[in-house]
């Protein structure tokens, strides 16, 4: 490897560059500024034209396109907030309910799971880690109807259970598998220090382990928001009662793809609806970047 | 269902274990949903699709239902038709199903034919002594009775007036016009518009379109056998129709239609970019709030100038109430109070249809807008005239929709001439329904 | 961190050899470690969800289950039936395309630009934020509604087109085309991979940079000799999981066709085609048996990637 050949006067006490420590020129800066100004109109276009469109009245949303309503209609967040059986910050409650044990689980189970996977030697290690791949490999519709028999017979069903416990099982074998590439590109010596310093598996995990991976878990809190904020297919089977409805069941409550939809409140309600998540992200992102160079390995 | 228990046994003692865990790390979130029943009363299950709207409506009816029947609550649940279908699919399978459902025409044989829905003919509670016989066909398999229409309705045209007063074109006398007539004034529309609006803007690839020009040629499309009955000449007729209405102008370009068949708002007549559409009649109300101007609505052409009528008083959907329901007298009595019940039918309207009960039908005339009554007056007026029977659609019936929506867009894009499309049609649909 | 900073000056040499770890193994690693089956406990438990399930398909795929009906063993008849099924070929067409040009597409463009917001400029989480928001909105029922009004016929991209004087095509109903609108709305929505990018640059020590800057490394070679390798597993975290995910594509498909897979199965996927053989003509035996071969399809693409990552991806054990 190349980096084997830089020389030893590297130095060792400085601190990680701070992030918005600047490189290359003013022009070069400059430059790059305009690009991601650029590109970034285009991925800002869709929120833009979501919150545009909720404030215009529902038959104008498709017959004019524009980004400023030619008529503006307030009334869509009013009418959207009380058509559904409850006010809709029932639904975001729920949401929220599902959402913060969902990633409690998810990052506590699979942090566990991961560590045994990417940092132990066991017997059926390797056996273990393909089931779980294996796992991820099969189309979900198949599993439905076994998953749905299960909960049935727990008689979890119109409750949260179904969607949250299996968080705190480790069946998410997306964030295992990301959190087994962090853990692995952890320098080795780490764990050796730590059982010279006494540290059981255990302690390993919780102290020196788990602090450094706080971008891999800030990643997995971030996805785990969105999925689970998203998620449309495991609150609809499983939650009967319209009370515990999660937001995206509410805000399909608006559509009738054979009859008249209520698209503007619905587009009212798809801009409250999203305004947890970027906030989440933005909340969330100081995390993700606060990785080794932040944190000082020395 | 007989599945469950076949996952069952060696699951309990696993089971076990995971509830405890899950309950200690849990206790207390998830809140259980069910009320606790007080006692005597029996809850009902009740799903349907639709809108929150719809939802509304059909809530001030149930309360109805609930005053008139006390010891009986009803539950709903409701989503949209493609999600519904895919939970109750579902629901069925785990063994959990509703009591009352929402079934759609195409899907009713295959829950039929498998047990799955209960005979409701056998039920006392269920009267059906004011209901046509043309409507109880609609949901008879073997003699026994699986669905009852929720509503009747049809296909009509809507015309945008303004549009064509403005570009000058009469519009053709609907009860004798044919097919070649709206050929010919929505070619002129388009002509007199300079190009800015297509004289006619209709889904090739819904079924509801060649269904009905099968039976004006004397054939049905779905037979009593549950089979399929249309000719290849009338599929592949259909298919050239709109390919020489596209040549002549009439008919929009390849791939201009990206959306039809949504919702009012988002059609090609409210942007005004067509003059014409083919719509279910019950949606006229719809078409009429979302287009700017004044919209009329027609029959369909053929009607007289062809071999016999093509109409039929068409479920908009079906209620059905499930084999494994616990409490069939109750299910029964709430589907009764739905088809029966003048007071409950003043709050849901013509949501679901017109009501299949005549005198029901009659009891809510002067309540509705007048969009809504001129949906129903054309209802009524075209079933006045004696109408060839029409039959379940046979299992498959989803398979043979998607195929025709398949050969629609390739004979659409010139990949494949009409006739082929009509051969290739035959034989997939003939294949999915033998199965 | 006392265990860090306990660390002797050494140790850092070691760091800085991602590659070189053969000759160095841990005590630990060697020892059989029985804790790790506590670590692995709620996983164990979690089987009853997952595995469960995943068996109970693989019994499935071998009857005729239809959703309402005891399923009847019918032995290999899916999977033989499975080879006389145009539309499961179109499907497999369609999938495998979509994943051979959009996963590479996806991933470069989500690593360039995680390199890009990494560091070194003013406001870098705004723009990350803004740059993450398509794939925030991927979900919402209205967006859907957005992504078929900017590549309509009407749209946004057309009439961009026409300012130039070309005529653009039916981007969304033409079957020529419908795919590959699909692909393009896909590598928007990178904000995935690039979020995991950004948290995989930010395990990188920076120390290994100044050092290289010291030595007068340029900026191509830092990123080849540190950034490349030290990052690795998470490209190759990337790469299996946008693999996965790309076969089993289904939601694109389904909200862009209305469930069809149309026009003319130009997008029918094959998780589409699935869930339309098991949930629309209910015969979910035939879907189970798709899903395992689906499922033996990935599995290979998988296990060559894992057999060539040990070529370039670099653990440190």
């Amino acid at each position: 490897m190349a980096l084997l050949e830089l020389p030893a006067k590297r130095k060792q006490k400085k601190e990680a560059a701070p992030e918005d420590a600047l490189t290359g020129t003013p022009r070069s800066r400059f430059s790059r500024h305009l690009v991601l100004c650029l590109v970034g109109l285009v991925m800002l276009y869709p929120l833009l034209w979501l919150i545009s469109s909720s404030f215009k009245p529902s038959n104008d949303i498709f017959r004019q396109l524009g980004l400023w309503p030619e008529n503006w209609d307030f009334s869509n967040y009013e009418q959207g907030w009380t058509a559904l059986n409850q006010p809709f910050h029932v639904y975001l409650i729920n949401s929220l309910i599902v959402v913060v044990f969902s990633i409690v689980g998810n990052i506590f189970s699979c942090a566990l799971a991961a560590y045994a996977f990417a940092r132990m030697e066991f017997t059926g290690r390797k056996l273990f880690f393909a089931l779980m791949l294996g796992t991820l490999m099969l189309p979900g519709h198949v599993l439905l109807v076994p998953q749905y028999i299960i909960f049935s017979q727990l008689g979890w069903l119109d409750t949260y259970l179904p969607l949250i416990v299996p968080n705190f099982m480790a069946t998410n074998a997306f964030f295992i598998f990301l959190m087994v590439q962090f853990m692995k590109a952890l320098p080795k010596e780490l764990d050796d220090a730590a059982q010279i310093d006494g540290c059981g598996p255990f302690r390993t995990f919780l102290r020196v382990i788990m602090p450094l991976c706080v971008p891999a878990m800030a990643t997995t809190a971030i996805f785990t928001f969105i999925s689970t904020w998203n998620e449309f297919f495991g609150p609809l089977l499983y939650i009967q009662n319209q009370d515990l409805y999660t937001v995206p069941l509410a805000l399909r409550a608006f559509m009738d793809s054979e009859g008249q939809s209520m698209w503007g409140p619905m587009f009212a309600m798809s801009v409250v609806s999203i305004a947890p998540i970027i906030g989440f992200f933005i909340a969330g992102q100081k995390y993700l970047i606060n990785g080794i160079a932040t944190t000082g390995l020395k | 269902m007989k599945t469950t228990v076949k996952f069952q046994p060696r699951r309990r003692a696993i089971l076990g274990a995971a509830i405890t865990a899950a309950g200690l790390a849990l206790s207390g979130c998830g809140a259980s949903a069910t009320p606790a029943g007080g006692g005597g009363n029996v809850e009902l299950n009740f799903v349907f699709w639709g809108d929150a709207n719809r939802a509304k409506m059909t809530e001030a009816a149930l309360r109805i239902f609930e005053e008139k029947n006390p010891g009986i609550t009803v539950k709903t649940e409701y989503q949209d038709s493609g999600p519904y279908a895919d939970k109750l699919a579902t629901r069925f399978a785990g063994g959990n199903p509703p009591d009352v459902l929402n079934m759609a025409n195409r899907s009713l044989l295959e829950y039929a034919q498998r047990g799955t829905l209960a005979d409701l003919k056998s039920m006392p509670e269920l009267n059906l002594d004011e209901v046509p016989e043309s409507v109880l066909s609609r949901g008879t398999v073997d003699g026994k009775l699986y669905g009852l229409a929720t509503g009747v309705t049809t296909i009509g045209i809507v015309v945008n007036k303004t549009i064509t007063d403005q570009a000058g074109v009469a519009i053709p006398d609907d009860k004798t016009w044919s097919w070649e007539d709206y050929a010919k004034f929505a070619t002129e529309v388009t002509q007199k518009t300079g190009g800015k609006v297509y004289g006619a803007g209709y889904d090739v690839a819904t079924e509801t379109g060649p269904i009905m020009l099968a039976r004006q040629r004397g054939e049905d499309f779905y037979t009593e056998d549950n089979k399929l009955g249309v000719s290849e000449e009338t599929i592949r007729d259909w298919f050239q129709y709109s390919v020489d209405l596209r040549k002549a102008g009439g008919y929009p370009p390849a791939g201009f239609f990206e959306q039809i068949g949504g919702s009012p708002a988002q059609s090609y007549l409210a942007k005004g970019t067509v003059a014409s559409q083919i719509i279910p009649i019950n949606n006229f109300k719809g078409y009429n709030d979302a287009v700017e101007g004044e919209v009329v609505l027609l029959r369909i052409p053929g009607e007289t100038s062809a071999e016999r009528r093509g109409y039929s008083a068409d479920p908009s959907m079906l209620w059905s109430i499930a084999a494994k329901s616990k409490h069939p007298k109750e299910a029964a009595k709430l589907l009764n109070f739905l088809v029966n019940d003048s007071d409950g039918a003043a709050e849901t309207l013509t949501q679901r249809g017109v009501p299949i009960n005549p005198e029901v039908a009659q009891s809510i005339t002067p309540k509705l807008s007048t969009d809504d009554k001129t949906f129903v007056d054309m209802m009524a007026a075209i079933q006045e005239d004696d109408l060839p029977p029409a039959y379940v659609y046979p299992k498959g019936a989803s398979v043979v929709a998607d195929t025709l929506k398949q050969l629609a867009t390739e004979v659409e894009f010139g990949r494949i001439s009409p006739a082929d499309a009509a051969k290739t049609f035959l034989e997939k649909s003939n294949a999915a329904i033998t199965k | 961190m006392s265990v860090l900073t306990k660390q002797a000056p050494g140790a850092a040499a070691t760091l800085a050899a991602p590659g070189d770890a053969k000759p160095r193994r841990g005590p630990s690693r060697r020892t059989n470690q029985p804790s790790g089956y506590l670590f692995l406990l709620p996983w164990f438990v979690g089987m009853l969800f997952t595995i469960i399930p995943f068996f109970a398909s693989l019994y499935l795929a071998f009857t005729d289950y239809n959703l309402f009906t005891e399923p009847n063993f019918v032995g290999l008849a899916n999977f033989q039936a499975m080879f006389e099924d145009p539309r499961l070929l179109q499907s497999l067409k369609v999938t495998f395309i979509y994943t051979f040009v959009s996963v590479p597409i996806s991933l470069a463009a989500a690593l360039l630009i995680a390199l890009v917001l990494n560091r070194g400029l003013q406001g870098l989480s705004i723009y990350r934020s803004v740059y993450y928001l398509p794939s925030l909105l991927g979900g919402s029922v209205a967006i859907v509604m957005l992504w078929r009004y900017i590549f309509g016929n009407d749209g946004i991209v057309n009439g961009f087109l026409g300012f130039f004087g070309i005529q653009g095509p039916a981007w969304v109903t033409d079957p020529e085309f419908a795919l590959s609108t699909l692909i393009v709305l896909n590598v928007w929505t990178f904000g995935s991979p690039m979020v995991i990018f950004l948290a995989g640059l930010r395990q990188v020590p920076a120390m290994y940079y100044e050092a290289a800057s010291i030595d007068g490394a340029s900026k191509w070679r830092q990123f080849r000799s540190i950034t490349l390798p030290l990052i690795s597993p998470i490209i190759f975290f990337n790469l299996i999981m946008q693999l996965i995910g790309s076969f089993q594509t289904f939601t694109q498909g389904y909200v862009m066709s209305g469930g069809t897979g149309g026009p003319a199965d130009s997008t029918l996927f094959y998780n589409l085609y699935l869930y339309q053989k098991g949930f629309t003509e209910f015969e979910m035996g035939y879907a189970s048996a798709m899903a395992w071969l689906l499922l033996m399809i990935i599995a290979i693409f998988t296990a060559i990637n894992f057999i060539a990552s040990k070529f370039w991806v670099f653990y440190d054990n």
